[in-house]
Order: structure tokens, then sequence, then C-alpha cells
């Protein structure tokens, strides 16, 4: 039997032993059948969920670096009357921020907002495409974590710790779940703005978890997939008579030796055979019309957002259960022209408000919204005042934040046109309704049909979760 | 210490000894130790404390905040005291005045236990019977030092086979009670295949196995042995893993991820298991070098160990934070590496399972809070070590700057009466100083190589340590003194409160853990699983070991050795346990299909760096050069940045540097090489304990197409294509670079029709194959062809396995 279902099993063994009614281990055990005749060739083969699922694929966009949301989601009057004012005591003394340290003067908005859609939701001139859409959105206004660095708060919101070590959101949910499409990784990673997020690939790591349910990072330009092209020289034909020259040989090798982990060798060099033909073809956005890519902002051959959007569309289309967006430059202190929350998150906001809502756009008419989460986040906000370090410069610009942010959900068993929790009037706490980041991940699993504290996996004499031992379903967002 | 040319003890290899064996054994024989327990009667280590243990000590554990009603079940005091509520929870012999009898059978929902689901009625059972035999607690089993065990009478009986060592006798006596037997011993191609692997981490040559196989002496596989055990190569094999466990990186970590220099300590590490420094001094080098008597330059590069951990430079962090989550670090990396146990839960509360209260955590974390290093991006403090021509610069720089300083004292001292405006400088003194300038700028700019390591504050610096508050750094507790959990603290001699003494606490032969911690280690390295499945986890929540007396041999034999691993990978490669045949048949697969009971030699895929190693070895491609710093093989470029940081792309290495073994790639923690991450290669952020071996496509990507491996399928081929020999020779040559052994008829058959098919191929295409070859010399179909077939060979689950 090889490693990974010897891992996998005994992981098993220890849900029966522990947890006998755990729906996980009943999840695993359908994974990998009986331990002697284990599935081990299909790590990935779909599996049961809990309960009914609401959504059967996510594409989580990370804006890296984190929106100003009190520019984008959240209009505060009462700030926009006081900006000016030195921040009030309450808000600052005893707190700390990471580029502020002397007592900083209150920011409001210099954007414009309105309301849209049916439900009056407020949304800022940044966004016009997406406030087109607003009647399908869920803006949550009251979101908080503990971490005010990146790379921190990046693992929080992914792994529920803000330490290395532990297996991320998307690993989480393959690992729970498994994918539709064997033919295609479960869970697919692309990035934009040519710099990885700040938790490098720990974002979308496995942790602890077996490594086939780590984030498998796909790029538009070059090979789709790390090595998955053949050699120059090598045509499919030498590939396929290659390939059976192989399996023949290990075949009598197993006749000889009778490992089983022969058997699954073998099986996976078939399906990466035919991983060869499928990822190129879905990865390959030229194949979508014109006006397809005109919608998006896609350019064949660009590594930009607006063809990972695309992609991601294409991803989930072909069954691929988990697609993670990152893409860099949203860290808007104000050091730099591109980092002013005026001119600078109208050019930044540009191509990413059309991306996005062509997205929607493209799921809600292939009729995969209602099956499709699509989150839109950064690792935390940004403060109601002014940064410190850019207080006398002309450009304006805010700290990190973690105390209270908003984030949008669309699709996928959320309630469309709605606004959840609220922060307080000058927008440094929640005023009603807060939302952890533990919670928005129980959220997230219970959508797809995983209950978050069944969810585990045994690891050093412990059974870990996602959620650690917090984190409760967001109801009031539910549709 | 060179590797033991002799037996080691009076554990023989040989039956005619066997009589000595029992002879020696017979006092053990006779001793209460090895009493045969009463089948029928319940033991509290097998089968109370699982039940206890998972469903009980989350609320009745160790663990004091979470716990319920007063009522502590892991210890037999507590249980048996009287409650607050006037219950007694378990009153041994008696049944019905045991509350927890009463409570387990409750009908009331409300005051069933444990709440979350009854008990099984096989667990309710044992239960019974344990509390009306007397309820006896017994420690968990790896707390206790690990024993002599006497040898099973009928075990011996029932061997016939002339090679046997104890280890042979154990893993028997367990087969016999599965009805199962040993395989025979594997062919000498597979075992110097195997042994090479194994002990060197690389493929044996064609001259070593013919070496071998045309050896009819005796001890010939002993003498294949001795020769891999003195190899430097091995040094480089069993450093690999040892780095895992050291979080080594040549990288910071965090977001940024910058370059750190550190490549002195996998030197170090290298070195140290080649010279075969015992495991006692090898830990306290490491964990505490510095504390020694004048320590050397290397004792001073061991401690490197623990300066492998995190470094966050990104803006606005918070030192302190970052300090902390260091030192969290080292203690936990600490007690996984040397004791198996997961101390981490207890940084925010008392352990639940395992005797380790949050206090004591924090009392371990003050023994390793004491150190300069505090999270600084230039990483002081370090050790700068300088080449000959560097010293010489150094000294004359030195004695240039004190002659330089002299002279501008003694010019401003005569110049004193008037004024020390230095308007009023001499020429000759503005020029001294000028030069005095320049001559320390220069002498700065001498670093040679720098490695991080510890270094103790000075007294009156030394940091107090609270607790941390549900394991926030800012929320103190109570303040704490350095020292161990109680539960392993042997009441002899002083409490360890310095790493010095911790070191020496771990491997004073008083700790029942490390031993066996150790040996286990490498059982699971040669045999793809250790005695103790768990590795990470030798605590009550851990998998109890296969074979306990095993590893209490094994355990005792290593420390009764003077900590010698190099003799206990000898005592272990020897055993007929190692060298039997991995074949498995049927019956073997029915009755044991994890190979737990070692029916069979294990067969397992061989690791990411082995495999790079191996194919690089097979192509002739590789270079032999050791040490030094960490190089950059060809990997494709990605085009990316790392947050706040350089690109992480890099240029390769030219020359020999692209072909070194996989151990001296940089490894940077956001971007591992690709293809060995893809291989379950660790990010190493953090201690690796065991690998998780896993079977994906991506990996066929990998040998397939990884312009690195298809370098070394070109390389083969070029072996191969000798054309003075028959197509046959040259393919099964090719073969036996790869496996040591030669192909079958059928393999070779099968081989020929690739490369003839192939070869048509390429002959109607020439180009086709000029792009695969990328060169213009003569021949390039049946060269062409060749490359295709060594890529199919290089792929062979058995080349990229141990069989």
């Amino acid at each position: 039997m090889d490693a990974a279902t010897r891992i996998v099993n005994e992981t098993r063994r220890h849900f029966l032993k522990q947890s006998p009614l755990g729906l996980a281990g009943l999840a695993l055990s359908t994974m990998l059948g009986d331990e002697s005749s284990a599935d081990a060739t299909r790590p990935l083969a779909e599996r049961p969920a809990h309960a009914t699922a609401r959504a059967k694929n996510v594409i989580f966009l990370h804006m890296a670096g984190s929106p100003p949301h009190l520019d984008l989601f959240d209009y505060k009057p009462e700030l926009v009357k006081r900006t000016g004012e030195l921040c009030p005591d309450e808000y600052y003394e005893g707190k700390r921020f990471a580029f502020t340290s002397s007592r900083p003067t209150l920011l409001g908005t210099p954007r414009t907002f309105r309301q849209h859609g049916s439900s009056g939701m407020w949304l800022s001139d940044a966004i016009p495409e997406l406030s087109e859409l607003a009647d399908e959105l869920c803006v949550i206004r009251s979101m908080y974590t503990e971490q005010f660095n990146h790379a921190p708060a990046q693992l929080m919101l992914y792994t529920g710790s803000p330490r290395v070590g532990r297996p991320s959101l998307g690993s989480w949910v393959t690992y729970g779940l498994g994918t539709e499409n064997q033919d295609l990784p479960g869970f697919v990673v692309l990035i934009s703005g040519g710099t990885s997020p700040s938790a490098g690939k720990t974002a979308w790591g496995s942790g602890f978890l077996p490594s086939v349910f780590q984030g498998v990072q796909c790029r538009s330009q070059g090979d789709p997939v790390l090595f998955v092209s053949d050699p120059p020289g090598v045509s499919r034909s030498i590939r396929r008579e290659s390939l059976d020259a192989l399996n023949e040989l290990n075949q009598q090798q197993f006749e000889r030796l009778r490992h089983d982990e022969t058997l699954t060798r073998m099986a996976q060099y078939e399906l990466a055979y035919r991983m060869q033909i499928s990822v190129p073809e879905v990865m390959d956005i030229s194949r979508e019309n014109q006006s397809m890519l005109d919608a998006y902002g896609a350019e064949p051959g660009q590594a930009s957002f607006a063809n990972n959007c695309l992609l991601a569309r294409r991803l989930v289309e072909q069954g691929v259960r988990f697609v993670q967006l990152f893409d860099w430059g949203w860290d808007f202190h104000g050091t730099r022209p591109q980092e002013d929350i005026r001119g600078g998150l109208t050019e930044k906001c540009r191509p990413t408000d059309r991306a996005v809502a062509a997205l929607i756009r493209d799921l809600r008419q292939r009729g995969l919204l209602d099956e499709t989460l699509v989150v839109f986040s950064g690792e935390f906000g940004r403060t109601p005042f002014r940064e410190g370090r850019t207080a006398k410069k002309d450009t304006l610009g805010r700290d990190h934040f973690p105390d209270c942010y908003s984030m949008m959900l669309c699709g996928g068993g959320v309630r469309p046109g709605t606004v959840y929790g609220s922060s307080d009037d000058l927008g440094f706490r929640p005023a009603q309704d807060k939302v952890h980041v533990h919670d928005l991940q129980a959220t997230l699993l219970h959508l797809m049909g995983m209950n978050h504290e069944r969810l585990t996996y045994r690891y050093q004499g412990r059974d870990f979760r996602l959620t650690d031992v917090h984190g409760e379903v967001i109801r009031g967002i539910l549709a | 210490m060179g590797p033991a040319k002799t037996p080691m003890n009076g554990l023989f290899f040989r039956s005619r000894r066997l009589t000595l064996i029992v002879l020696t054994y017979t006092v053990v024989l006779a001793s209460p130790l090895s009493a045969v327990a009463d089948e029928a009667s319940v033991s509290y280590r097998e089968d109370i404390l699982p039940i206890l243990s998972d469903r009980c000590f989350r609320c009745h554990g160790p663990d004091a905040e979470t716990r319920e009603a007063g009522l502590r079940l892991d210890h037999y005091e507590s249980s048996v005291a009287v409650l607050d509520s006037g219950a007694v929870a378990i009153v041994p012999g008696d049944l019905n005045g045991s509350e927890v009898w009463q409570r387990i059978g409750a009908t009331d929902p409300d005051l069933r236990m444990p709440p979350d689901g009854a008990l099984s009625d096989q667990e309710v059972d044992v239960l019974r019977k344990w509390i009306e035999a007397g309820a006896l607690y017994e420690k968990h089993w790896s707390f206790t030092l690990p024993q002599p065990h006497g040898l099973p009478t009928s075990t011996l009986n029932d061997m016939s086979t002339v090679d046997r060592s104890l280890i042979d006798v154990w893993v028997h006596q367990r087969l016999q009670q599965q009805n199962l037997r040993r395989q025979p011993e594997a062919d000498r191609y597979t075992l110097i295949r195997r042994l090479t692997l194994d002990l060197v981490g690389l493929p044996p040559t064609l001259t070593e196995v013919d070496d071998f196989l045309n050896d009819r002496r005796p001890d010939a596989y002993e003498r294949v042995v001795d020769r891999l055990l003195a190899s430097p190569a091995f040094g480089e094999r069993w450093a690999r893993r040892w780095l895992d466990l050291a979080r080594y990186a040549d990288s910071a970590g965090y977001a940024s991820d910058p370059p750190r220099i550190i490549w002195r300590y996998r030197d170090w590490v290298i070195d140290a298991l080649n010279r075969g420094l015992a495991f006692d001094q090898f830990t306290i080098e490491q964990l505490a070098g510095d504390l020694l008597p004048n320590p050397t330059l290397q004792q001073l590069i061991a401690t490197a160990f623990h300066r492998n951990t995190m470094t966050n430079s990104e803006g606005g962090t918070d030192d302190e934070e970052f300090r902390s989550a260091a030192i969290v670090d080292r203690v936990n990396t600490t007690m996984q590496v040397w004791m198996g146990l997961t101390m981490g839960c207890a940084q925010c509360h008392s352990h639940k399972y395992d005797p380790i209260t949050q206090a004591e955590y924090f009392q371990f974390y003050a023994i390793f809070n004491n150190t300069e290093d505090a999270d600084q991006r230039d990483e002081a403090p370090f050790l700068s070590e300088y080449t000959e021509e560097e010293e010489n610069e150094i000294q004359q720089l030195d004695a240039r700057i004190r002659q330089l300083e002299t002279q501008v004292n003694q010019e401003q001292t005569e110049s004193a009466p008037n004024t020390d405006d230095k308007d009023t400088d001499s020429p000759e003194t503005t020029q001294a100083k000028k030069d005095l300038q320049a001559a320390r700028e220069q002498r700065k700019k001498v670093v040679g190589v720098t490695t991080p390591v510890l270094r103790e504050l000075p007294i009156e610096q030394r940091r107090t340590t609270n607790v941390h508050i549900r394991g926030n750094f800012r929320v103190l507790g109570e303040g704490v003194d350095p020292g161990v959990p109680q539960e392993f603290f042997q009441p002899h001699g002083l409490a360890p409160t310095n790493r010095l003494e911790v070191a020496q606490w771990l491997v004073n032969g008083k700790n029942p853990l490390v031993a066996r911690v150790v040996v286990n280690r490498i059982w699971e390295t040669l045999f793809g699983s250790g005695i103790v499945e768990t590795s990470e986890d030798f605590g009550t929540q851990g998998e109890p070991p296969t074979h306990p007396e095993l590893l209490d041999y094994l355990a005792n034999e290593l420390v009764r050795t003077g900590w010698n691993t190099k003799r206990l990978i000898r005592t272990i490669v020897t055993s007929a346990t190692y060298r039997q045949s991995s074949a498995v048949t049927p019956e073997r697969g029915q009755a044991d299909p994890r190979n737990r009971w070692l029916s069979h030699s294990p067969s397992f895929r061989l690791s990411a760096e082995m495999l790079r190693d191996q194919a690089l070895a097979i192509s002739g491609l590789l270079s032999r050069k050791m040490k030094g710093p960490s190089v950059r093989p060809p990997r494709p470029a990605l085009g990316l940045r790392a947050a706040f940081g350089a690109s992480t792309d890099w240029e390769a290495s030219e020359g020999e540097d692209r072909y070194r073994r996989g151990l001296y790639t940089r490894w940077r923690r956001t971007t591992p090489y690709p293809s060995m991450a893809t291989f379950d290669a660790p990010s190493r952020e953090v201690c690796t304990i065991r690998r998780i071996r896993t079977n994906t496509p991506l990996q066929a990507f990998v040998t397939l197409n990884d312009p690195v491996f298809v370098e070394a399928a070109k390389a083969l081929a070029d072996r191969m294509n000798d054309p003075t020999l028959p197509l046959e020779e040259r393919l099964s040559r090719g073969f036996r670079f790869c496996l040591a052994r030669p192909p079958g008829d059928a393999e070779l058959d099968r081989l020929k029709t690739l490369y003839e098919r192939t070869q048509q191929a390429y002959t109607e295409d020439k180009q086709a194959a000029r792009e695969l070859l990328d060169d213009d010399r003569p021949a390039p179909a049946e060269r062409a062809a060749m490359a295709v077939v060594a890529n199919v060979l290089l792929n062979l689950d058995e080349v990229l396995s141990k069989k």
C-alpha cells in the first residue's frame, strides 16, 4: 500500500477510533474505500458532504495588501464630516499600528458614494460595474481579525492561525470534498501583479495534510502547470509510446513483487498524460470569443487579474473545486501616487471592477452562480485615519486595520442584495453583528456542505480544524 | 569514530552463538519483569488509557482550566479522591460505589458520561474489569525508562534461519503471533541497491555491484555496510534527515524571506555525522555549544541549530512578537526532536492529554529565553569565520588602525592646550583621521562567512519569563523560573536551569524518551515507518509501538554503546529483517496489509533529494563536491517577486554547481525548489518530523519533463550508447546503471521494441530528434531514441522506489 493511502487510512482509523460519529470520518472512508483495496489512485475523488451543499465551488479573489474598504464598501458620513480632526483617544491609546506611531488625523472618504439596487446598498464610485450588480452582492461591514501585518493576517484568513504550519482553506475543502474533475487539479492558485502574496506558498499550502491537497499554482504564461509540457522533440505519439513501455515494464515488476504502490504510480502516470491535454486546454483563454475577452478585459498571453478571473470561470466550469486568485498592489498606504485612495484607487479598481463584474455576470449567465461562491476580500481593512508616515504628504493613504473592515460575497448560497453587520459611526469598531475570520471560514465550509467542527485532521495527537476552537456560521447571510 | 568493524557486543548474528544469547538473558527471564501477563486481564496502558485519553481527559485530564467538576482521571490519587460533590469517581474494587460507573451507565442524558456519545459495550466491559480488579494505574509506556526484556523462548525455538540478531527475534515473535514468516533474504542486486540508497542516498556503481556479487567471503555484506558507513556521502544522506528537524533553510522566512547565510551549520551536521560524533555530544553542542567551557569554533557553529528559526523583517512588525515566536519554536522543536512530544498545545493551555502544564511550558521557555538574538534583520549575533587571506588582511588592517589611532591621539593631545576644534587639526592629523576612517571602513568589509549563533545574555540583562496567557506574548501571567516538566525530571542531581543542563538532562540516559525517539527515527528512515508510527508523538495520543521490546532493546543499546548512531544503523541493516525480500505474497498482503509486522521488506518511494541525486548519479552528471555555500540548479522562471522582496527566480549556478546533491540546493522557504516540493520536501518554516509521502500526477511531470531530468536522460543515453556494443547490451547496461540488476528477457524485449519504434519515428523526423538532443552530433535518431528509453528507465517504479 502506498504511503499516501497509508497516511489517509491512518487518519481514517483515527476517525473511527476517535469520533465514530464524525462525518469527516465518513467522508474519508468513502474516499478511500476498504483499507486493503484503497482507491489510492484517486485521492481527490469526490466525496459526499456532511449536509446539503449550497456551493459546489469557490472562487476566492484576494486583493493582497488589503483594499481601503472605507473607500469602497463602507460609507461613513460622520467620518467625512470630521476629516482632519485628531483621532479620539479611545481609538488610538494603547493600540498598535504598523506604520502610525503618533496620533493621526481622521480621514473620511474623498470618494463619492451612492445607493444602488433595490436594497439601496451604498457603494463608491471606484466600483461602478459592481455597483450595477448590487442586487447580487452581499457585503459584510463588520469583519475583524487580530493580525495587523500582511503575512500573519493572510495566514489567519486561510489557515485559521497566524503562524505557519496549518492547511489552507482550499486544502481543507479538497480534503473534505475531493473534486469533480479528476483530470484537473482540485485546488488551483492564480497570481497577478507579478508578486506572490506576503504569506507565500503557505497561503495555499497543505500544512500537515498530505501534499496532494495543496494548491497547484497555474500560470497564464509559459507552462500552465510546472513541467506539464513534453520536452522539445517529444511528440504526443512518442510520449504515448514511452508510457506504454513504462506501463508494461511496471506491470512486469508488479507481478514479481506485488507492491500496490506500483499500481497507484501507473495510474498517476496515466492521469498525468490526460492532464497534459486537459490543463493546457482549460488554461487557454484564446479559445474564448473576443466579446467575452472584452467583457473581462482579458488579453491572451498576459498574467493579468482579468485573465485570471476568466480562467477562474473556465476552471470551475470544468469542475475545479477551489480557485484562489491573488492580485498584488492593494496596500494603500499612500506612500506613492499608485497607493492614493483617490486617483490611485480609481486606476487600480478600473480593471478589477470590470473583471469581477464580468465574472459574476458570466457565471450567472451560465447558471453557475448559484453553485459558485465568489469572495472578494483583503486580509484586513484599512484605518479610518491617515497613515502616520504620509500625514504630511499630498497623497492620501490608510494604515493596516484589523479591528473592523468590509468584504464582499456573491452567489453560492449567499443571500443577494444584502448588507450584513455595520461599523460604528467612525468605522473603528463593529457596531452590529461582528464577524471574525473564523466565522467566515465556518460559513464558507457550511455553504459547501461541511460542518467546520467535524472537518478535522488528526495531527500530533490532536484533531485540528480550520477554525481552531472558534467559528460560528453567519446565519444572516445565508440565502 | 569510525564505523564498527566487529560485532559490537554479545548480540550475535550467528546461530552457533544462540546458546549464549539465551544464557545472557537467563537472569532477566527469571525476573518479575518478564512475567507473562494474564491474557484475559485488563491492561491499563493498552486497554484503559486509550479510552480515558480519548473520551475523558479533555475535561478530566491534566489541564486544570478546562477541568470539569474538579475531577481528574489521569492519576490514581485524584481518581480515588472525594470530589466536591461528595462522590468518589473510582472506588477500586467497588463498581457500584464508583461514580464513574454510575455515570457511564446513566440513562439520563444530562448525567451520562461521556456527554458526546456513550461508550461501546466493549469499552464499558474493560472499564468494569479494571475497576473490579482494583483500578491500577500505570504510567504511559514511553514515560518509563526502557527496560531489558527477557527473550521469548518459544520464539527462539521457532527460529531456524542461519542469520539472526536480537532484532530478528523480536520481529519473529510478532510474526509468529500473526502466523506469518519473514521473507527469505533478497538477492544481492537488491541488497546492494537498497543498502547503498539507505546509507549514502545514492545508487551503487556497476563496479560496486560487481565487487559485491563476486565477493564470496562470508562477511561480504558486512564489508559493504562498513564501506558505506565510512563514505563521506553517508553524512550527506543522513544530514538531510536532520536538516528537516532543524528546519534548516537558506532564507529567513516570512513575507520577504530574505537570504540567510547559515550553510556552515549544514556542513557541521554533515561532518558530525561522518566523524560519528556521539549523539549525546551532538545534542549538547547544538543546544548549548556556546555554554561549554572554551567552546571550539565548531561547537559554536553547532548552536546555529536554534538560529534556524524564522526572522521577520517586514516593515511595521513588532520584533518582540517575532522573537517570542522564535523562542516558542525552539521550545516546541526541542521537545519534538528529542522527546517526541507535542508541547505546542501547552503554549496556550495545559496539555489535555500529556502531563505538561502551561506553567511548565513557560519554565522550559524561560530556559531558551535568554539568548541575545532578537528578530533583527542582520541576524545578530553571528560568528565570522575567515580564510587565511582574510585573516592576514584583518591583521594588517587592525595593526594599521591601531597605529593611526595612536597617531591621531598623540597629535590631538599635543595640540590640546589650544582647542579641540577639529578645524585646527594639522594637515597630518586630518590626513591620519581620513586614513583611519578608510581603514575602519575597509575592515568592516572583511566579513568572511557569517553564521548566526546562540549567545547567552550577560547576567545583568537576563529576561524574566512569565506565562503568556492563552499564548499571547503581550498578556502576561505569573512569573516562572527556568525548569523542565516535572513528569520527566528524574529526582537525581539538580534540575536543569539553563540550555547546557537541559541538553545534558536529555542525554544522561535517565530520560525515558530520547533514546527511543532517536532509535525510532533511524528505524523509520530505513523501514519507511517507525516502530512507533507517529514518530512526532510519543505521548498518550500517539500510536503505541508495534514492537515495544525491540524499541527498548535498541534504545538501551544506543545508550550502552555511548550513543553511537552509526553502530545502531549497522546493527539494524545487518539484521535478517532488513535483508529480507520486499516481495508481497497474497497471504502477507491479507494478514499484514500495512506491513506493520514486517513480513517482508518495505518498499517506498525515494525522497525528493534522493530522486534528484539518483538521476544525476545514474546519468554520470552528479558532482561529488561537498559542502560550501548553497547552489542554484536550474529551475523554471516564474516571473514573480516575493512580497516586499526580491525576485523569486534565480540565475542558475555555473559548472558543476548545477549538478550538486539536492542537499546543497538553496532552500528558500517561501519558494521551495519546485521539483523537490512536488516530492513532498517541506518548506522548512518549522520542524518537520516526518515527511508524508504522496503519489501524484504532478510528480510524473517532474521525472518525465523537468529539464533537469530530461538532461539526465540524455546523459544516461550517452553512457549507454557505446557503439562497440550490440543494442541489447547497451540497453542492458542502461538498465543496470539504474537498478544494479540485469533486465529479464521480457524487460529487455520491451525496451528493444521501444527503442526501435522510437528510432523509426526519429528517423522520419530528424528535426524532432535535434530538438530533443539540442546538439549537432551524428546519429540523432539513434541518440534521441536512446534518450527516450533512458527517460523511461528513470521513471520505472522500481527506480523511483526502494525495493
